[in-house]
């Protein structure tokens, strides 16, 4: 993995940009949902960007953890878009998007019970099997801690990465939001996961309303989460990092300059822990 | 951690998901307050962000729509459109595919039925915009086709084509979209509805009005009928002697605009 390097998420907005700025990102990262259409201006620009970029897919839609049964339809439309795009890793959230049919195109968090970890880890493995692949979960953000909860956010993702095989989307400002929201540790959360299953780095920015943060995806990233990226890359040295930007755009180069931040911070943090931290700083 | 609140997963699920759609307060006793904020707080940022997230989708989808109505009225409008017609499909590029029924449907919205038009006319650009890849007859291929075929032979739309009739000046106003303040976008009522023809022959979508008699004989190439079935539906506008001329003129300019998928005999 240390080859892949550092990528942006791809939005439409930055098409013709990236076409006329070539080799500013080593990859990546498209939404499965948006090429999951039958033809036309998407599916030729993610052919056009596949020529030349390695690309990831991550989906927001799967829905692991819902109590409704997996959505073949889903699954099948999804092979065919990996065998199209070949892509580096599949991902989505560990999460649910919706039960009773209904889609509520949000993450929706789970309950971290030993009935869930049960439940997600039979999911997940059968989606593995349908996709041929192993599937790479993101930590989402949260805002409602259940009283049911028996483990910790990440208890419940070592525990899932060890009985469905599975991997780790590990987004360092989603680790950042739920530590603020859920008064946890975030180092704790960062030490919990089994080095050897992290697959990739999200980050991203955020609103912090004072009470509580919201992952927004409209900012850039924040201080605090660059300061926590840098420890993720103490603890999962060469793990591939990209930057989400879903709302409020910039021009792309905008992006490019904040990814330059992610590659000096990594760069200092695999030389030595405290010229990271000053770098963070 | 305790269990004393614990409930199934499935439970837990029901009633998170009725809590964000606004059919149950249960949940509120499933999840913690924190020292900063209290729980009702932390669930509205889903019930919110549920209601915002869908909103926006429809913004993308009826850029027009939103012209006509402006943000109050069209974020009014979204929300009931939402709690009328969840999304049940994974992939939100299809949740707004029922708004213009909603529109005609729906009181006080069916009382604006340009704007159901509006959003008929925007679903309908939208499909044609990712509908499958498809190579347009080219004329060569026509041009060989043996006399004798022209018999029997019958054409095939591109799949991404749609024809649609306005009784208002829908297509023309939706080109002003953004050159107006939102809500100021005007569409005119017709005297008579004008036939109009969506269609995509490589990756740009193309729209435009039809002439009444053309629009006649394109419904009767959709609807599959042969080549002499076509010349008949033309009749009503021409006589005998000039529809086999007009068939034909119409014809080459469909497969020169790229609107022809297919032909068979």
């Amino acid at each position: 993995m240390n080859d892949i390097g550092f990528g942006l998420g791809l939005r439409h907005d930055h098409y013709e940009e990236i076409v006329a700025a070539p080799g500013k990102v080593s990859w990546f990262e498209a939404l499965s949902e948006n090429y999951m259409v039958a033809g036309g201006m998407p599916l030729h620009w993610l052919d056009t960007f596949r020529r030349d970029y390695p690309i990831a897919l991550h989906g927001v839609s799967m829905s692991i953890g819902s109590i409704d049964p997996l959505d073949q339809t889903y699954l099948g439309d999804l092979k065919r878009l990996i065998d199209r795009v070949e892509p580096l890793w599949v991902s989505d959230h560990l999460c649910f998007t919706g039960l009773r049919g209904i889609n509520m195109h949000d993450l929706l968090p789970l309950p971290y019970t030993e009935e869930a970890l049960d439940h997600v880890a039979e999911r997940v493995m059968r989606v593995q099997d349908r996709l041929g692949r192993r599937l790479v979960l993101e930590n989402v953000s949260s805002y409602v801690t259940y009283a049911a909860s028996e483990l910790t956010e990440w208890e419940f993702i070592a525990a899932l990465c060890q009985r469905a095989d599975c991997e780790v989307l590990l987004d360092v400002n989603n680790v950042f939001v739920s530590a603020f929201n859920h008064e946890f540790d975030a180092l704790a959360f960062l030490r919990g996961i089994p080095r050897e299953r992290v697959r990739q780095f999200h980050l991203a920015g955020h609103t912090n309303n004072g009470s509580h943060i919201i992952d927004t995806h409209d900012n850039p990233i924040v201080r605090g989460v660059w300061e926590l990226y840098a420890e993720a890359v103490r603890l999962f040295p060469g793990v591939p990092t990209m930057i989400e930007r879903d709302a409020n755009i910039p021009p792309y180069a905008e992006l490019l300059a904040e990814l330059d931040v992610a590659r000096d911070i990594a760069a200092r943090a695999t030389e030595s822990g405290p010229e990271a931290r000053q770098a963070a700083e | 951690m305790n269990r004393s609140n614990a409930g199934s997963l499935a439970d837990l699920q029901r009633a998170f998901q009725d809590y964000v759609l606004q059919s149950g307060d249960g949940f509120v006793g499933s999840v913690r307050d924190t020292s900063k904020a209290d729980r009702t707080t932390l669930l509205d940022v889903y019930r919110d962000g549920y209601a915002l997230r869908l909103i926006e989708v429809l913004t993308i989808d009826y850029p027009g729509v939103l012209a006509m109505a402006g943000p109050a009225d069209f974020d009014h409008m979204a929300r009931a459109y939402i709690a009328a017609h969840p999304s049940h499909h994974p992939n939100a590029r299809w949740f707004g595919r029922h708004l213009a029924d909603f529109l005609v449907s729906t009181p006080p919205y069916d009382k604006s039925p340009a704007a159901a038009e509006m959003a008929r006319f925007e679903w309908a650009l939208g499909e044609a915009f990712d509908s499958p890849d498809q190579a347009p007859v080219v004329a060569e291929a026509v041009m060989s086709v043996p006399p004798e075929a022209w018999e029997t032979i019958s054409f095939a739309p591109l799949t991404s084509l749609r024809r649609l009739d306005f009784a208002f000046d829908v297509p023309t106003s939706w080109q002003r979209r953004e050159e107006v303040e939102p809500g100021e976008l005007q569409v005119a009522a017709l005297d008579e509805p004008l036939p109009w023809v969506i269609w995509r022959p490589e990756l740009r979508t193309n729209f435009r009005s039809l002439e009444p008699d053309e629009a006649t004989m394109l419904d009767a190439m959709i609807a599959g009928l042969p080549f002499p079935s076509l010349c008949e539906a033309l009749l009503e506008f021409v006589n005998e002697d000039q529809a086999p001329a007009r068939a034909a003129g119409l014809l080459r300019s469909w497969v020169e605009e790229g609107m022809i998928g297919s032909f068979r005999f």
